[in-house]
């Protein structure tokens, strides 16, 4: 247990745990788009930057990002200063040039007064901010089909040489953790397509409807040991087979006692 | 401290109370969340209200990439960590009972939590088809 | 001789000092990368292929010596006759056969290949009295210029591995780490930390398993010191490497040399691979029981992955992109093991150290910058090259003593040191001292070692632009402020140099410049403004003039110069010969126009010109 001061409040927190997770437990709202709890922090996006210091430092401060900097008893933080102000809204700013068309960013960046960038709209922007959360959280599934290749502002995320990917097992965690919506992906006709690469989809045998790829239930049956008759349905057919199943307990129980 | 959801099928008559107090116990932004419990007819008014059984050896549990699913010790529910939570939808293809669901009003994965302790479904039915008691 | 005990080394010494000392005269021909360009292989061949057909009595084909970097690159390809020190300069394929008559048989100079001073027309006959090299002290480059890189016998001969013998035989671990620490030894790939501490940090944390690297990735535009010294005395580096990992505990290492230096590539191999066959890397080494092995990591052209935690991944066999850095990587850096990193000239220094002593050391340079440095002195100076001075020496003597000032008669507008990350420092900051901390402080640093002098006719914010474009292309594109904080940044930049920027657009650069040096992850987005920051701040008239009156008084900008030709012309017609685009008319002995509509200022007609007849305007 150790005790920091955030904003002028001593709160408690256990050693070793990021000051954001801190920041959040206190109510406290900083932006951090390139943070999820089902993968690890890098500090990417640095929004999510904040002002420390320390009594021994004699005012001497620096600026972390709190996603990824753990806290240590006597830490003295400060999240809304003008200097942590303006570093959010630089960013979110140079965020509004490369993304003119992201309405995650525009809002964000109209919270902190921004309406209009004051750079040049990169001509070639596309909506990724080059948070990695699609590429980390590849790598937590074991799979890493995706990457970030190329250095730089030509920096794009994309599968092995730019082709299909022959690790992806469709599962769209990509596209759904990312938070601007960018990673494009489409089911059609019983096939899913992502990344240029297409998935026989596994449709419910009763109702039709779509449950997962076949790769994405291969992986589940082999690393996580789910039965393969558990992907035959959908989940509403599978609580009516469950409540046919249960209506047979519940009649023959009866049958039973008459 | 231990806890027990029972389900009573014979006494279900079908009311759906159980389905609209989950809703709104779960809402969200002003709207409904969708419910976590249905009671389904296997026979003409026969009903059986399906709700989530917290297995020991959870499929759901099994199935998270991301560990976003856990037991909470006190409630003895399975829980989903809304924080951790990708939506890749492995636990809803995973349950064998169909109970993860994917509420696509608030587009998020949701399951029975037994409301953190004191289920909603339970307090309404007029029948108490649905009780959660100490053992 | 495969050196099993300590007694062996001395042993071996000896030996090779007897075969050095046998050899009554040597001929050094300079093989550094300056030379080189210039043709100086083929005046090795020549010397050797001459020499093998006269058989003379106290000269053989195996006195002609290859070496690395003699230092003085301006006026290469370089000879140096021993032991009389005899330095031939400007030397070319055809003059090597008067050289072998007149100096080698007859025992006579060859007087129009002396390096004459430019000044005083004094001719000098040994180089130790040039002026370029009497105020070097020469360090970490002790034998680059030498010796034979590839001859592993010469670097034991000039005292090579004595220090290690001497550390393993009589010293323990944290010994070692006292006596760097001691001499106050500051890291001299730019970041300056106190290489002791560095050490002793990473011998205390628990750990099975420890790296010890080497920065060879020397991605500063300008700067050669590394490349010299690993191209040129490999042995150093590797014997600095030795001592490093006895100190902190570590049995495995790896050089990481850029890849677009591969003479440096290879010639570290062969000195590994020599060391390795004479028993003094890898198992058991000189028979002590201490083990440590080093491999070599070639990079893959990042300037990035220059930056220790990029580094580390690189050699780890992950993308070369820097990690947030609030565990450090002594603690936690390669495969997560804590991890010593040091540059080329910091582990060429430790031999010198461990021989000598920390006293010896703190003796040069000055009480918190000991030592000396090696600077790559490039740009718009007469004798561009490479040198070792004392620490606090100052600019001035740097650039004027041994640089020999500016050249064709031009005056000294700045000075750039410490590569992209550092800055521009005006004339009169030229007394300053170099160290670590009084360039910082005045708004440059003293980086790595690189230094480019600059005169009348460049243009300050030429140079922004020209650095922020480098950086642009260097950045890894990790985080938001460097990726496109240093875009924006270059783009506005550029802006200014075309003319089309505005005071606001020179205001949001400075605002823009601070969130970048602030909220950058890792330290090339954190000094990327500098090249900005530093030419703002010396040079705000020269922006202005840009801005405001829409003029570049350099006279580089293309678009807001003009070239016209005065009435010195002559009509000679050469620049109507040279302008690639046909922009000037004129007929023979009659004044020549240029057309402003045509013209692309590509400066062609006034590199040409005899007579000064074209004005940049």
């Amino acid at each position: 247990m150790v005790h920091i001061t955030i904003n002028g409040k001593v709160v408690k927190a256990t050693e070793g745990e990021m000051l954001l997770t801190v920041i959040k437990r206190e109510g406290i709202d900083i932006p951090a788009l390139c943070h999820h709890e089902a993968i690890e922090p890098t500090g990417n996006c640095r929004l999510c930057m904040v002002e420390i210091t320390r009594a021994e430092w004699e005012g001497w401060k620096k600026h972390v990002t709190s996603c990824l900097y753990p806290v240590e008893d006597g830490l003295i933080v400060n999240t809304h200063t003008p200097e942590v102000i303006e570093i959010r809204k630089t960013i979110l700013d140079l965020q509004l040039a490369n993304c003119p068309n992201s309405e995650v960013i525009q809002k964000m960046a109209e919270e902190y007064g921004i309406y209009k960038t004051s750079y040049e709209t990169v001509p070639e922007g596309d909506n990724c901010i080059m948070c990695y959360a699609c590429t980390r959280i590849c790598e937590v599934l074991g799979k890493s089909a995706i990457s970030a290749v190329m250095r730089g502002h030509k920096k794009v995320i994309a599968p092995p040489f730019g082709e299909e990917p022959p690790d992806c097992i469709g599962c769209l965690a990509c596209a759904q953790i990312c938070p601007t919506n960018v990673i494009p992906w489409t089911d059609k006709d019983g096939t899913r397509t992502i990344w240029n690469k297409k998935f026989d989809l596994i449709t419910c045998k009763e109702c039709g409807k779509t449950i997962i790829t076949k790769d994405f239930a291969d992986y589940l049956m082999e690393q996580r040991d789910i039965p393969k008759e558990y992907f035959e349905l959908c989940d509403d057919c599978k609580r009516m087979q469950t409540a046919r199943k249960m209506g047979e307990i519940v009649t023959r129980a009866q049958e039973a006692t008459l | 401290m231990k806890y027990q959801f029972e389900v009573i099928p014979s006494k279900c008559i079908g009311c759906r109370t159980c389905e609209l107090a989950c809703a709104f116990a779960h809402a969200k932004n002003q709207k409904p969340g969708k419910s976590r419990i249905y009671p389904l007819a296997y026979a003409p008014d026969k009903y059986v209200p399906v709700a989530c059984l917290q297995c020991d050896d959870a499929a759901c549990v099994k199935s998270c990439m991301f560990n976003a699913l856990r037991r909470n010790e006190e409630t003895g529910a399975v829980e989903l960590d809304k924080e951790r939570c990708v939506k890749c939808g492995a636990c809803v293809a995973a349950c064998p009972f169909g109970c993860a669901l994917v509420d696509d009003v608030h587009d998020e994965i949701v399951k029975c939590d037994l409301c953190g302790g004191s289920p909603a479904c339970a307090a309404f039915c007029p029948t108490k088809a649905l009780v959660y008691k100490k053992v | 001789m495969h050196i099993d005990s300590i007694e062996k080394l001395s042993q071996w010494q000896t030996e090779c000092r007897a075969k050095q000392t046998a050899q009554k005269r040597k001929v050094l021909v300079c093989l550094g990368p300056g030379c080189l360009a210039g043709g100086s292989d083929e005046i090795l061949e020549e010397f050797k292929r001459i020499i093998a057909e006269k058989k003379l009595a106290d000269i053989t084909v195996d006195s002609i010596k290859k070496t690395g970097c003699h230092g003085f690159c301006a006026r290469g390809p370089l000879v140096v006759i021993e032991p009389e020190g005899i330095f031939y300069s400007k030397v070319k394929k055809a003059n090597v056969a008067e050289i072998i008559e007149t100096t080698l048989e007859k025992g006579e100079l060859v007087e129009k290949l002396l390096y004459k001073d430019p000044e005083s027309d004094k001719k000098y006959t040994d180089y130790k009295e040039i002026p370029f090299y009497a105020r070097q002290k020469r360090i970490s480059l002790r034998n680059v210029g030498q010796i034979d890189p590839d001859e592993i016998e010469e670097y034991v001969a000039r005292g090579g591995y004595a220090a290690l013998a001497k550390v393993l035989a009589e010293m323990k671990p944290q010994e070692v780490i006292d006596e760097v620490s001691q001499s106050g030894l500051r890291g001299r790939g730019g970041g300056g930390f106190p290489t002791g501490r560095k050490w002793a940090t990473c011998a205390k944390v628990e750990a099975d398993i420890r790296y010890v690297l080497c920065n060879g990735d020397e991605g500063d535009p300008g700067a050669f010191m590394d490349r010299c010294i690993m191209e040129g005395d490999p042995h150093s580096v590797l014997e600095g490497m030795i001592i490093c990992a006895y100190a902190v505990g570590s049995r495995e290492g790896y050089v990481y040399v850029r890849e677009e230096y591969p003479l440096a590539v290879i010639n570290m191999q062969k000195a590994i691979d020599a060391a390795h066959e004479h028993g003094l890397l890898g198992e058991n080494i000189m028979g002590t029981g201490f083990s440590y092995d080093i491999k070599v990591s070639r990079g893959g052209g990042a300037f990035v992955c220059g930056e220790s935690s990029a580094l580390m991944r690189s050699v780890g066999g992950e993308i070369g992109e820097p990690r947030a850095k609030y565990v450090r990587s002594v603690v936690k850096g390669l495969h997560d093991q804590p991890t010593v990193l040091n540059n080329v000239e910091t582990y060429a220094t430790v031999p010198v150290i461990m021989e000598k002593g920390a006293d010896w050391f703190k003796k040069i340079g000055t009480p918190k910058s000991p030592g000396t440095k090696a600077f790559s002195l490039a740009g718009k100076v007469c004798n561009t090259g490479l040198i070792e001075v004392p620490m606090g020496i100052s600019l001035r003597d740097i650039i004027y003593d041994i640089g020999g000032g500016i050249p064709d008669g031009r005056e000294f507008k700045a000075v750039q040191t410490g590569g992209p990350s550092g800055g521009c420092l005006p004339a009169d900051k030229l007394d300053l001292p170099v160290d670590f901390d009084s360039l910082t402080e005045a708004g440059s640093m003293m980086g790595s070692g690189g230094m480019i002098v600059m005169d009348d006719r460049t243009c300050a914010v030429d140079v922004a632009r020209y650095f922020l474009n480098f950086l642009v292309e260097e950045s890894c594109g990790k985080c938001v402020p460097c990726r496109e904080g240093l875009y924006q940044l270059h783009h506005l930049c550029v802006k200014i140099c075309e003319g089309k920027a505005s005071e606001d657009d020179l205001a949001l650069m400075e605002r823009l410049s601070k969130v970048i040096q602030t909220a950058s992850l890792c330290g090339l987005g954190q000094s990327g403004p500098n090249p900005f920051v530093s030419t703002v701040r010396y040079f705000r008239d020269e922006y202005l003039a840009h801005i405001k009156d829409k003029k570049c008084p350099a006279g580089v900008c293309r678009e807001l110069i003009t070239y016209t030709i005065n009435d010195k012309c002559t009509g000679c017609l050469a620049c109507i010969k040279v302008c690639p685009v046909d922009a000037i008319t004129g007929e023979k002995k009659k004044l020549h126009v240029i057309d402003q509509d045509a013209c692309t200022r590509c400066g062609s007609c006034y590199a040409v010109c005899n007579f000064d007849a074209v004005d940049i305007v």
